[in-house]
């Protein structure tokens, strides 16, 4: 898979005494699955590395004639990638990588909910299932909450293909 | 926070009031109760009316939007205890409503007036249901698309209401006021466009354009023509109530503002005919299952009544024809489209309260395994014909004849609603597997909450 960049040069902006940082970060939630950043600024952007780190960017920077900086962010291939949005709001764990992948994208509904409530009770504690639907599983939620799994889930950045990630608690029916 | 949602407890009680309202409605048409017996403004008819718009379409809808609004915004149904009230205000106060108008007619002793106590009740109801659903939808500004015809929807039934109290107050003669005495001697036609055509209606595209594309697995309708169906449709609204209403209290005539509303409106529907034939053309899903098929007749059947009120405007005709017209209009567009969903939703429903619970940990039985869609399509096609053939006896001017079509439609929504109650009892998953449903069978007429 070759990756293609999409450029930002966020020098203007900083010349102007400006903040780009929603810029970039804007600019970063629209980029599809093989599209990397390009970005231009007049400081190494130190704190943008761990920040689209954890969006699962890696980064390589180059000093530019003048002063100004390079940096070109690449997105790993693997889910972390998916700018997931934690079920609870103290829920910043990192999690394992899935150990099971579902793509239920051209199934009727609700048969993406009874492909995940099957699939998780083949997995064990801690392991994680991922799963890519055509909409966000409304219904699936309360049930997944009952059996006390908990999950992430959001929109890719193609806006249609939603991504949920399930790590699986075993002993379900005494949490709830 | 992702909260999902869970299922709405009244629904299906909501569901089986409305269902008894249209059985209702369809004998008095068969006793040839109303219209077209009767004048469209008689007592009677305004009885039929109000069994069908209130009773049945209404009640149906509310029961859908406790389901569906949540779904549209990703959110829990504000209470799921306040629809319960609520149903029993709606349903008292629609039985002081028929009652009263019973008294115009002289069929019941007239004094006192039922009918502002019927106001007041019916209007306690609907703020009920508006006050939960309005709780529901304000958080999650700014909303989606379907969402936002929905709250348009809502806006017009709080006006139809507002307009029916003034009828209300007025003829059981509790106001003296003269704004109000001209708004009930000419808004009727404002009271049924914003009752028919803002809130029925809009409320029905708005959630059309998200459950037939949920269930044709198609694209979510995007860009700018879904918007401009509902910026025209506002428009449209606006102009009938503000311009109507100031045309009444200056004592103008309402032809100017209705004749602009309808050609925004009919713009507006143009451009959402144009939407939904594009759903169905770019569904991923080929073979659809019998409530996106049975939708197809009752979209028809709209296109229909558009192209007869047309045709009727053109000839000049269009004031002798109104009541054809919205027969169309209310039964084989908002009743076809209800009937055609229901038998989804219902299916939906109870399977997700009887079978989400244990799916994963025993075989469970499809949605599909619910239905038996071969027995339960004649019912919808005796509907649909007769509702058709209804329409022809009426422009003919058949009433005996029309009489028997309604006779027809009975038996069919008869025929309709046995498929529902017997997928509500699970009967057909029990006949399939040869013994009895492996899982409770739910209650009839009400949903349990799963313990979360």
């Amino acid at each position: 898979m070759t990756t293609t960049f999409v450029d930002l040069d966020v020098r203007p902006t900083l010349r102007d005494g400006g903040e780009p940082f929603e810029q970039i970060m804007q600019t970063v939630s629209a980029l599809g699955p093989d599209q990397g950043l390009r970005l231009l600024a007049t400081f190494e952007p130190v704190p943008l590395f761990h920040m689209l780190g954890s969006k699962g960017f890696t980064h390589e920077a180059t000093e530019l004639a003048g002063g100004d900086w390079e940096v070109l962010f690449t997105p790993l291939q693997s889910v972390t990638a998916v700018n997931p949005v934690p079920a609870t709001a103290n829920d910043t764990t990192e999690w394992p990588e899935p150990d099971q992948h579902l793509d239920n994208r051209e199934l009727d509904p609700p048969e993406p909910m009874v492909r995940i409530l099957a699939a998780i009770e083949t997995l064990q504690h801690g392991e994680v299932l991922s799963a890519l639907l055509c909409r966000e599983p409304m219904f699936l939620f309360p049930e997944l909450e009952k059996r006390g799994h908990q999950w992430r889930g959001g929109f890719e950045p193609d806006g249609t293909t939603y991504r949920i990630l399930v790590r699986v608690a075993r002993n379900s029916e005494q949490v709830a | 926070m992702m909260p999902g949602v869970t299922l709405s407890r009244w629904t299906m009680s909501y569901f089986f009031a409305a269902l008894s309202a249209l059985i209702a409605g369809e004998v008095l048409m068969l006793a040839g109760f109303g219209y077209p017996a009767a004048s469209l403004r008689a007592p009677e008819t305004l009885v039929l009316v109000h069994v069908i718009a209130i009773g049945w379409l209404s009640l149906l809808m509310c029961g859908a939007l406790f389901q569906f609004a949540p779904v549209l915004i990703a959110r829990r149904l504000y209470s799921d205890t306040l629809p319960l009230p609520a149903l029993l205000l709606l349903i008292a106060g629609l039985g002081l409503l028929l009652s009263g108008f019973l008294q115009l007619s002289g069929r019941l002793p007239d004094l006192p007036s039922l009918l502002p106590a019927a106001g007041i009740v019916l209007s306690a109801g609907f703020m009920l249901v508006l006050w939960n659903l309005g709780c529901t939808l304000w958080p999650a500004r700014p909303l989606p698309l379907p969402a936002r015809f929905v709250t348009t929807g809502l806006i017009s039934l709080a006006l139809t209401v507002a307009l029916g109290v003034i009828f209300a107050l007025a003829l059981g003669q509790q106001t003296n006021s003269e704004p109000m005495l001209a708004i009930a001697g000419a808004a009727l036609p404002l009271h049924a466009a914003v009752g028919i055509g803002g809130w029925l209606t809009l409320t029905a595209i708005g959630v059309s354009y998200r459950l037939l594309a949920m269930f044709m697995l198609a694209p979510e309708l995007e860009g700018t023509r879904p918007k401009l169906v509902l910026a025209l449709a506002g428009a449209a609204l606006t102009i009938v109530v503000a311009a109507g209403l100031g045309a009444i209290l200056n004592g103008a005539s309402l032809s100017i503002p209705l004749f602009a509303g309808s050609i925004l409106g009919l713009a507006s529907l143009a451009l959402y005919g144009a939407d939904i034939l594009h759903l169905y053309r770019a569904r991923k899903r080929r073979t659809i299952e019998l409530n996106s098929r049975m939708a197809i007749h009752a979209l028809a059947s709209f296109a229909a009544a558009i192209g007869l009120a047309s045709g009727l405007a053109i000839l000049g005709r269009l004031e002798d024809g109104i009541g054809v017209v919205v027969f169309v209009l209310v039964f084989g567009w908002l009743s076809g489209l209800g009937l055609a969903k229901l038998y989804k939703i219902v299916a939906f429903l109870t399977w997700l309260e009887c079978y989400g619970p244990v799916l994963g940990k025993m075989a469970a039985p499809r949605v599909q395994d619910l239905v038996v869609e071969t027995r339960a399509r004649k019912w919808f096609r005796v509907y649909f014909l007769s509702v058709w053939s209804g329409t022809l006896t009426l422009l003919i001017g058949l009433p005996t004849a029309f009489r028997v079509t309604a006779a027809l439609m009975l038996i069919a929504t008869i025929g309709i609603v046995s498929e529902l109650v017997r997928i509500r009892l699970l009967s057909d998953v029990a006949a399939r597997s040869g013994g009895p449903a492996a899982v409770p069978r739910p209650h009839l007429l009400f949903s349990r909450p799963s313990s979360i």
